[in-house]
């Protein structure tokens, strides 16, 4: 959705940069070591950029070292046409307006996803270069697409060799989906209202509310959920002596909009869940401030860092158009219809702080050695007012009484008040590098990284609330509620703003479900170390090995360590005649501590009571938290090879060509389900060709294929684990009830219903570019790119396991193909016609066609029909999804130079 | 903190690094101090001033006066070095001007081309001998310096090829994509990072001169970096999801993904890697399952999949919100 009300700055700013009225050009803002936002432009730029002439008098081509043909430069002014003004001021410049058209206006979302172009007039770009040489003072100008939500702006002053100011402004568009189904007014906001015509809470008739449903549906046009960044920042660097600089800036970051969300309510494990607008209202202030220093054999940086993230909208409320019955234990005022709504709790604002000091002290009088170290602290802190677990007023539980302001509607009903959340991050970074001879350099490198999560876990728990009557499993008096990490109240927490079954309700209560009572913070502690070593074989190669050990310790996790060993063997040649080789292999093999499955058992409301003994009880519950032979993906063992290969020729002078392989292949070999391998293969090749100073061309393809397995068992049809039951397994005793519950081959996890993905995606990509110069200045550039996505998952099963006959019919062996096909054209003919004046013709086109069974027939399909007309529907996919587009767009600019 | 394993690799490890102790112990007992490395050799050249070199390369000059060095060099230099403008990079030319066109007398100035074939190691040198320190701190030992890469080999610092950066490129992105190839593949991927458009470049994320980290992040770690722009994903939340904490590449190809949101693997199986619970985590999700499959429609292969109930994947704030649907 647009939130905002395009800036009427086309006028303004054309005004201006006619006004200013060579060549493009911009401001260089890119800092590699510091922040984001190093770019300014837009979808325009490149196409801009390609479209400068060339540099006539630069007739012969040259390489990189490695072999890679440098592209011929920009065609500057000369020394006696640049313009002077009395102050001695000197300045250059250009701004390029015209007219968009053609099917530019299309709002489809893949279109539009990062791009904002739309007919009419368009002040494509704009730049001014000053300088004064009397003292070396310059500002630079630079913006483009004006007015657009993809607009930018840069501005940047100061004496060279010494100061500058530098501020810009640039807005990111991200367009989500141009086809969503509001129920809703209020998008965008933290109030989601229905529509006429829809009942908060629903009707007595669920069929009633079935067709208001399907009405507002029909008679909603579609709405587009986006957002858009908007960044802005000023940035100081200046020399503060010879040997110290130092910068301070700061940026705000604005992002407002919509995106797509989604809400599940009503009874556990949720009805009819439906997709709501998430609304985006934040700010974000970044601060920073750092010095440098380099003299002699010492460099030294430091800086520090503020991010200060606010969301303006703390919750979002949504009213819900379906009536649910109360749950068993739940009461209500009214008794029915009573939940209207749902609420969540949306991003919470955030802080971040940190500070860094790296330090180089080199020795070149003890073997040309050096030692950088690096220290970095910070820490990222929220301290959000929590809400209540329910928006809901009145909700009573069976066997549960509500001390004063114990309702769990209210704050009192929560463990505490505030996240009072943190997490600490500690960076020590040691290397050491030493050349024993001239030809061997050899390094010892050592890394420490923490994240020292300080949160302490949250118990979710109403601790103004008592049972009625004592737990008869629990021993002891229990009357005051259960007690539990020294919190005495009523365990559970009310989800889904409806639900009962999440919250322990007393007499006889036993953890069903096995409700969560305690978060988990999560922490880690990362250390790597490790030698390498690069030999110089002969004047032209070289030969490098690196073996290095990684280890994590993790708080609250299945495995407390893992390790991770590899080595790395790597050769350089860049002294063949017209060609540079790089080849490097690398083998890593992640093991580590015993994986404990039951690990998160304590978080789960069967940690209040002692798992039953008698004969014929059904411990499910306690015993089944999952499957024992699952790993998660980033704890479990791992053998990895990754090879890369690439090669750069200069097959003529004027003719060069790249070709590089990557490969990656990894194998789980201790994980009988959840991930078990994946493989990534790509080749490359590209090549370039400059006949003349006049024409160049170029061409490139890339193929990657990237595979994956993963296995898992189904629990469905699988039986309970109760006490005595014999199983294949063994028979059931409390003291094997959890190791034979979670066992693959148990009673919750029958072999049988073993099952089996596989992904497959292969991806191409080629592409090829021309520019010409047609005579009497004229330039025609076009680049063209094609790029296919294909992405198979088949599975295998057993039928009469993981699913039945009937249904095997239609899942068949694998799911229909994720495709996309994304075709880009960009054709523009420059033409001088005068010194100062130049038109340019552009034609872009641009054709996108997805298919994506996440979304099929959910166009046609939004309500995805319950049992039948008077039940709940099964759920409101009110977003369609991607589609298609084929964009035809073209411009006519017009080019002034000052 | 326990360091010991079973596996072999970590024996070669250990004695790799015995092995690297005891050379650095070697030649510091056995070996007195080198003496400082002697400035770069210039053969005897003198310095003849930039009239000289323009008088020649008037086509070079045209270039080089509209770039940061020039303007730094000649409207305010910081030292005798800068002064001397094109020697300050290419070295004293007194010994070029003998014989100026002769390959054999190339060694007598530093080129930054292949064709001119002066070493890498005396290029990069030259370029360190103002450029060391700050945002290049790392560049020994990085993994483009491993690679025996020349700064000449992304910049071009004496012609406009670049809008910004004196790049060889007219982009950072592109710049990049001469190696990166399989990089700029992944960008044009369904779901990706708006470098195409041109809103984001690869200095965004990465410090091409190297840092602390592998991938030369621009952070101490990937989520640090990651929440650089999606500060709303940093929290910390009440009710945190595990691999969401510690990386986000655990779920995400960073570049760009035939997936949604820059997915690894398309939902509900993303999660079912890791999620094997009873009940529907461990459901087998299949083509009949989509409207119009034929089968029992399920919710969870719909859309946004999981996480149309599950929306708070990143992290939850909510005293209800243990399952991230609050």
């Amino acid at each position: 959705m647009k939130t905002h009300p395009r800036i009427p700055l086309r006028a303004v700013v054309s005004c201006l940069g006619v006004a200013l009225a060579s060549t493009a050009a911009a401001t260089p803002f890119a800092d590699s070591a510091t922040g984001v936002g190093t770019v300014l432009g837009n979808t325009m730029s490149a196409s801009t950029t390609k479209a400068r002439p060339q540099d006539p008098a630069w007739e012969k081509a040259k390489h990189t070292p490695t072999g890679q043909m440098y592209q011929l430069p920009f065609a500057m002014p000369k020394a006696e046409d640049i313009k002077k003004l009395a102050s001695g001021w000197e300045y250059s410049g250009q701004v390029e307006v015209g007219f968009v058209g053609g099917d530019v206006d299309e709002r489809n979302a893949q279109f539009r996803m990062y791009q904002d172009p739309d007919n009419g007039a368009y002040v494509n770009n704009f730049s001014l270069q000053m300088k004064k040489p009397a003292g070396g003072y310059f500002v630079e100008l630079t913006g483009g697409g004006a007015g657009q939500h993809d607009q930018y702006y840069g501005l940047q002053f100061g004496r060279y060799n010494d100061w500058k100011v530098k501020l810009y402004f640039s807005e990111t568009p991200h367009v989500f989906t141009d086809r969503y189904r509001t129920l809703w007014s209020g998008l965008g906001t933290g109030t989601l209202t229905l529509l006429p015509g829809l009942t908060p809470g629903g009707t007595a008739s669920t069929a009633v509310d079935n067709a208001s449903v399907a009405s507002v549906i029909a008679n909603t046009p579609l709405t587009t959920l986006s957002l858009v960044r908007k960044r802005s920042g000023v940035r100081l660097d200046a020399d503060l002596s010879k040997t110290w600089k130092g910068y301070v800036s700061y940026a705000l970051e604005k992002r407002q909009g919509a995106r797509p969300f989604g809400a599940v309510w009503g009874n556990n494990p949720g009805n009819t869940p439906m997709e709501v607008a998430e609304p985006v209202d934040y700010s974000t202030h970044d601060v920073l401030a750092g010095v440098s220093h380099v003299s002699g054999q010492n460099a030294f940086n430091f800086r520090v860092s503020a991010s200060i993230f606010q969301n303006h909208i703390s919750t979002l409320t949504f009213e819900e158009p379906y009536r649910i019955a109360n749950v068993a234990g739940v009461t209500t005022v009214p008794a029915a219809g009573a939940f209207t709504q749902g609420r969540m709790d949306l991003a919470p604002s955030n802080q971040a702080y940190n500070a860094r000091a790296e330090y180089t002290r080199a020795m070149p009088d003890f073997y040309r050695s050096y030692l950088t170290a690096v220290v970095s602290f910070g820490r990222w802190r929220q301290d959000d007012s929590l809400i209540p677990y329910t928006s809901i007023p009145g909700i009573a539980l069976a066997n549960v009484t509500l001390l004063p302001g114990g309702g769990w509607d209210t704050t009192g009903s929560l463990s505490r008040q505030t996240t009072g959340a943190s997490v600490d991050t500690r960076l020590l970074d040691l290397t050491y590098s030493i050349n024993p001879s001239s030809d061997l350099n050899l390094k010892a490198k050592a890394r420490y990284y923490e994240t020292d999560n300080n949160t302490d876990p949250f118990l979710a728990v109403n601790p103004n609330a008592v049972y009625t009557d004592a737990d008869a499993t629990t021993a002891g008096n229990q009357t005051r509620g259960l007690t539990y990490e020294g919190l005495t109240g009523v365990w559970g927490r009310l989800l889904n703003d409806g639900s009962g079954q999440s919250v322990l309700l007393g007499a006889n209560a036993n953890p069903a479900g096995n409700v969560a009572i305690r978060s988990s913070p999560f922490g880690n502690k990362q250390f790597k170390f490790g030698p390498s070593a690069d030999y110089r074989l002969n004047k032209i190669s070289t030969a490098n090995l690196s073996i290095d050990r990684e280890i994590n310790a993790r708080e609250n996790r299945e495995r407390d360590r893992t390790w991770e060993d590899r080595a790395k063997l790597g050769y350089v040649n860049r002294g063949l005649k017209n060609s540079s080789l790089r080849v490097s292999y690398e083998y890593g093999q992640r093991r580590g501590s015993d994986y404990n499955s039951t690990y998160y058992d304590e978080n789960f409301s069967s940690a209040l009571f002692p798992i039953p003994t008698a004969a014929g009880t059904n411990v499910t519950s306690w015993a089944v938290r999952g499957n024992n032979g699952m790993r998660a993906i980033d704890l479990a063992d791992r053998d990895q090879h990754v090879v890369n290969v690439r090669l750069d020729t200069m097959l003529r002078t004027n003719l060069d060509a790249g070709l590089s392989l990557q490969g990656r292949e990894a194998e789980y070999p201790n994980t009988t389900y959840g991930l078990t391998g994946h493989s990534q293969r790509s080749a490359n090749i590209d090549l370039n060709y400059q006949p003349s100073p006049k024409q160049t061309i170029y061409a490139f393809y890339s193929y990657q294929l990237g595979r994956l397995r993963q296995h898992s068992i189904s629990s469905q049809g699988g039986a309970a684990v109760t006490i005595g039951a014999v199983t294949p397994l063994g028979t059931i005793t409390p003291a094997n009830a959890i190791e034979i519950g979670q066992a693959p081959g148990g009673p919750i996890f029958p072999l049988l219903n073993a099952w089996t993905v596989r992904s497959t995606d292969r991806n191409h990509l080629a592409g090829f570019g021309l520019k010409q110069e047609l005579g009497k200045g004229a330039i025609l550039n076009v680049d063209y790119s094609y790029s296919i996505g294909r992405t198979r998952i088949g599975y295998t099963y057993n039928v009469g396991g993981a699913i039945n006959a009937a249904n095997a019919v239609f899942a068949g062996d694998r799911m229909p193909d994720l495709a996309t096909d994304v075709g880009f054209l960009d054709a523009s003919l420059s033409i001088p016609l005068t010194p100062r004046i130049s038109a340019r013709l552009f034609y872009r086109y641009q054709k996108e066609s997805i298919r994506d069974w996440h979304y099929r027939n959910l166009a046609a399909t939004p309500i995805v029909p319950g049992a039948n007309a008077a039940a709940l529907p099964n759920v409101l996919m009110l977003d369609a999804g991607p589609d298609d587009y084929r964009v035809n767009w073209y411009g006519v600019t017009v080019q002034l130079k000052l | 903190m326990k360091f010991s394993s079973r596996f072999p690799i970590l024996q070669v490890g250990v004695i790799a690094g015995v092995a690297y102790a005891s050379a650095v112990v070697y030649v510091v007992a056995a070996n007195s101090p080198k003496a400082a490395p002697a400035p770069v050799d210039h053969g005897g050249a003198t310095y003849v001033g930039e009239a000289v070199c323009i008088a020649c390369h008037a086509t070079q000059n045209n270039q080089f006066m509209h770039t940061a060095h020039a303007n730094a060099f000649r409207l305010n230099p910081k030292n005798e070095a800068q002064k001397v403008s094109c020697e300050s990079c290419h070295g004293p030319g007194s010994n070029h001007l003998k014989d100026p066109i002769s390959p054999s007398n190339r060694g007598s100035l530093v080129g930054f081309t292949k064709e001119w074939g002066t070493p890498i190691e005396k290029q990069n040198a030259m370029c360190l001998t103002c450029h060391q320190g700050e945002q290049r701190m790392f560049w020994p030992g990085s993994a483009h310096a491993t690679q025996n890469l020349a700064c000449s080999d992304c910049h071009n610092p004496m012609a406009k090829l670049s809008e910004t950066g004196l790049l060889k490129k007219a982009t950072i992105n592109e710049t990049c994509y001469t190696c990166h190839q399989q990089q700029r593949a992944e960008f044009a991927k369904r779901s990706h990072m708006p470098l195409p458009e041109g809103k984001m470049s690869c200095v965004d994320c990465h410090n091409p001169h190297g840092s602390t980290t592998k991938p030369a992040l621009k952070a101490d770690s990937v989520n640090e970096l990651c929440y650089n722009c999606h500060t709303e994903k940093r929290g910390p939340f009440l009710w945190e999801h595990a691999p969401v904490r510690e990386n986000c590449l655990t779920c995400h190809n960073a570049h760009g993904s035939n997936h949604d949101k820059l997915l690894t693997v398309a939902r509900p199986f993303s999660c079912q890697q890791c999620h094997g619970n009873p009940g529907h985590q461990t459901t087998f999700f299949n083509a009949g399952q989509s409207v119009g499959g034929g089968a029992g429609v399920n919710s969870r292969v719909l859309g946004r999949s999981c996480q149309t109930c599950h929306s708070q994947v990143h992290g939850s704030n909510h005293p209800a919100g243990a399952r991230f649907q609050r």
